[in-house]
């Protein structure tokens, strides 16, 4: 093996003071070195029972500080050998003892080191009983007298309850029939803590109020016979349950979808009103009253009528033609319907954007979507209308007699509905207040035509469905009263 | 700390075998069979055999039992008793100083870890559906049916008889030779053969018949069917003296009498029970408070619920006895020790509690109390 030494003598390089044998200043430096190393370095030394792996992965590097707070790990870490052997031997002795909990004071016996000689009987301490009032005989005399109860059978169920730590369950099944009256789990309790309450309000103080536990059997009663009924349900039952309810939630359902329907529809001509009306304002007001009058009534329009553009309120410079742009929530159908009227009027679909065109060309935009939507609505009415005239017809021909008087008045009122619409797509010169006033009155009748109008769509139209109804309604109660 | 159980001695006294042993173990020491030998007076000492194994009747004569393992000495033993007889004769007979009484229901819910639940306990005798609500036996629900272990014997007898086979006890046989399936048995009698009494030559064949039916019977997972019966695998099995066959139907439709009684023979009109129903009548003779405890938590023990596939059809049965929204649980051990064991297991956890230590009923008390303090004090 050539050391470094001898490579430099072959390559004859001069390396100093490596000439010589091995001196002390070797082994000295290098001590040094090693010395000074370890002083460097902290060094954490590796706990016993740990695994040199393991301690590899915790301190990788000696210039790496523990993640953790250091802590004395020769303690919890490994796992504690018993050490066996170590102290002198604790002798056991047969021993007798007396358990303070027994009242007899027997003495049993069993092995116990000498040490604990004389101590009590740790387990004594479970032994934990009910309080059960006592009553003396005057006291039963004078306030527990009771017509249903006699004395000795009160006796009776007082003793049970202390026997059996007031389980009332137990205490009822041990309760002695033949020699007394049969009687409820119920009825025992009734009589239990009507006696506590009466004996803690004459036993306490004057003065002082104590609180009584009230207890009310005949809530429990009607609890327990409700249960029974919900136990013993047959299997059909349960699916006719589960059917009704599942029938009440369409309903539900389709009402909800039908007011939401009434709502929009709403909104639509509300703002369809305004818009008129602003109109009308715009026209007949001078244009220095306008800028007022524009702010007042605009809050009243509706968002969803028409289109909403975007205000721009970017600082820095931006194009008007941006103003113009459609926003993305209008619908690919209401842009077409828009360019279609554009085209059909011939008007530009992109003019130039100068202020004022800008602005009426959004207006304009603005008031095509809303006449398309009302055209909608006005569709959607004049197709349900006929729906029902000609359910009704069917129904009057088949004749029955509890639906036909719902529907013939749902009929109507849709009838009349439709007409309503109709007045006010057709003339938009309708007179705004007159419509404003009327609103109410128009409402309530939608909204029982509808209410009679789920009634028909939502059940089937037989007799039966008036019991259905009722039927679903009560085992809605039921499950309200079984929580308790 | 130091060990704080008294020594104590529990004993399970079955209609089928007696189970005994120390408290504090997991299973006791001495598992024989109720039967007691009485020797008669006769030259040959032959042994007939008495099959009730109440001790208190006749004090004159000795009595055999198959296996005595305990040796106990019995001055300082307290006695722990899952039957109400016998306290006398513990008391004065062998003066012992504390006596406990428990009944094996409780046990058996305790050993499985529960205070609150219902027991089904299937053994030889009875098949018995006991409510046990927070330590205590509700009596008023308790239901019992004799179908049950020994009515299943009865059946595999007939079974036997039908099939024209004789059932031959291991003790009479000194050879037998193989021979195919089915085929009539061939066998050699043992010579000199004591002269047996017929009661203990019942026993005996009593024997052969119940290892029959632990190992070949089976409960079908649903009712009985024909069509599915005759798809089930057979099984072999060999009587002791070389009869072999194999059975396919006859194996389900025997156990379904303990769970359909309307189609077992030999009942005396359908007035029985199947299992199923004497559980749901037992549950619903409880205040309905306790029905969802009860139901979820039903304890299954008994040598005869050991046979295949009962705790499945008990489970099904249940389950559609009861309304959707019961939580059902069943709760059955799968090894033979603690089902066949459960009440005496109960027994030996009660007896090692600390806290136990003051129920019993010592010797001053019963002296005081005479019998009156056993029904208050033992639940």
């Amino acid at each position: 093996m050539g050391t470094g030494a001898d490579v430099r003598d072959i390559l004859e390089l001069t390396g100093g003071e490596n000439d010589g044998p091995i001196s002390k200043k070797d082994l000295i430096n290098s001590d040094k070195k090693k010395s000074k190393k370890t002083t460097e370095t902290l060094t954490f030394k590796r706990p016993e029972g740990m695994h040199r792996e393991v301690y590899a992965l915790l301190y990788s590097d000696k210039k790496d500080a523990p993640p953790l707070l250091p802590s004395d790990t020769t303690q919890g870490y490994r796992t504690v050998k018993a050490k066996l052997g170590c102290k002198k031997v604790r002798p056991w002795k047969w021993m007798p003892f007396t358990n303070p909990a027994r009242r007899d004071g027997a003495i049993f016996h069993h092995w116990r080191r000498v040490a604990e000689e004389g101590k009590d009987y740790p387990f004594a301490r479970f032994n934990k009983t009910v309080q059960v009032p006592v009553y003396s005989e005057q006291e039963y005399q004078v306030h527990l007298h009771d017509d249903g109860w006699t004395k000795a059978e009160t006796d009776h169920l007082f003793d049970l309850c202390k026997r059996f730590d007031l389980r009332f369950i137990v205490v009822h099944d041990r309760y002695d029939y033949q020699q007394y009256r049969k009687r409820s789990v119920e009825d025992l309790k009734e009589r239990y803590y009507s006696i506590c309450g009466k004996l803690t309000k004459v036993r306490a103080a004057s003065g002082t109020e104590p609180k009584i536990y009230i207890f009310d059997a005949g809530h429990e009663r009607r609890r327990k016979e409700q249960l029974e009924k919900l136990f013993n349900r047959t299997p059909e039952q349960v699916a006719e349950e589960e059917y009704l309810i599942q029938e009440l939630r369409k309903i539900e359902t389709r009402k909800k979808e039908r007011e939401k329907k009434a709502q929009d529809l709403q909104k639509l001509i509300k703002a369809a009103d305004t818009t008129t009306e602003l109109r009308r304002a715009e026209k007949r007001v001078s244009k220095k009253k306008l800028p007022q009058k524009r702010e007042t009534e605009k809050p009243a329009v509706p968002e969803t009528a028409g289109i909403k553009f975007p205000d721009f309120k970017s600082a820095g410079v931006t194009l008007r033609s941006q103003r113009m742009k459609l926003p993305s929530s209008v619908g690919q159908k209401k842009n077409k319907a828009i360019e279609q009227i554009l085209m059909e009027q011939g008007v530009d679909l992109n003019p130039m954007p100068t202020e004022e065109i800008v602005q009426m060309f959004n207006e304009l935009r603005s008031d095509l979507v809303l006449l398309y939507e009302l055209k909608q609505a006005h569709s959607n009415c004049e197709y349900e209308q006929q729906m029902l005239r000609h359910r009704y017809e069917a129904l009057l021909k088949a004749g029955s007699g509890g639906g036909c008087g719902g529907i013939t008045g749902a009929g109507l009122a849709a009838a009349t509905q439709g007409g309503e619409l109709n007045s006010t797509n057709s003339t938009l010169a309708s007179t705004p207040g007159g419509d404003a006033q009327s609103w109410p009155s128009t409402d309530d009748i939608k909204v029982e035509a509808k209410e009679q109008i789920i009634d028909v769509v939502g059940a089937p139209l037989t007799p039966n469905s008036r019991k259905r109804r009722e039927s679903a309604s009560s085992s809605s109660s039921v499950k309200k009263v079984k929580k308790p | 700390m130091g060990t704080f159980k008294v020594g104590a001695l529990v004993f399970d006294i079955g209609s089928y075998s007696v189970r005994a042993g120390y408290a504090g173990e997991d299973c006791p020491k001495a598992d024989f069979p109720t039967v007691i030998g009485v020797t008669l007076d006769r030259e040959d000492g032959s042994t007939p055999m008495e099959t009730d194994g109440d001790k208190g009747k006749q004090s004159g004569t000795t009595y055999y039992i198959d296996t005595n393992q305990l040796r106990v000495p019995r001055e300082n033993m307290e006695v722990m008793s899952p039957l109400k007889n016998g306290m006398k004769l513990m008391f004065e007979h062998y003066n012992i100083p504390a006596f406990f009484l428990c009944k094996s229901a409780v046990l058996s819910a305790f050993a499985n870890g529960r205070s609150t639940g219902l027991v089904l306990d299937s053994g030889a005798t009875h098949t018995t559906a006991i409510p046990v609500h927070d330590g205590y036996v509700l009596q008023q629900g308790i239901v019992k049916s004799p179908l049950a272990g020994d009515f299943m014997s009865m059946q595999c007898r007939e079974l036997f008889q039908e099939l024209s086979v004789e059932i031959i006890p291991p003790y009479m046989i000194a050879s037998k030779d193989s021979v195919r399936e089915g085929s009539p048995a061939s066998w050699k009698k043992k010579e000199k053969l004591p002269q047996v009494t017929r009661s203990w030559h019942n026993y005996m064949c009593n024997c052969v018949i119940q290892d029959f039916q632990a190992s070949v019977l089976q409960v079908s997972d649903s009712p009985y069917d024909e069509q599915v019966a005759a798809q089930m695998p057979t099984v072999h099995y060999e009587l002791p003296n070389g009869y072999n066959c194999d059975f396919g139907a006859e194996r389900l439709k025997i156990p379904e009498g303990l769970f359909d009684p309307s189609n077992a023979k030999g009942l005396s009109g359908n007035t029985m029970l199947g299992v199923g129903h004497v559980v749901t009548t037992s549950v619903g003779m409880c205040d309905i408070d306790i029905r969802p405890g009860l139901y979820g938590s039903v304890v299954v023990t008994g040598g005869n619920t050991l046979i295949q596939g009962f705790t499945d059809r008990l489970n099904r049965e249940l389950s559609q006895k009861t309304p959707p929204s019961m939580r059902l649980k069943l709760i059955a051990n799968n090894t033979t020790v603690e089902r066949r064991f459960s009440a005496w297991i109960g027994g030996s956890i009660l007896a090692s509690l600390g806290t136990f230590q003051q129920m019993w009923i010592s010797k001053q008390e019963y002296e005081e109390g005479g019998k009156q303090c056993v029904d208050r004090k033992c639940p």
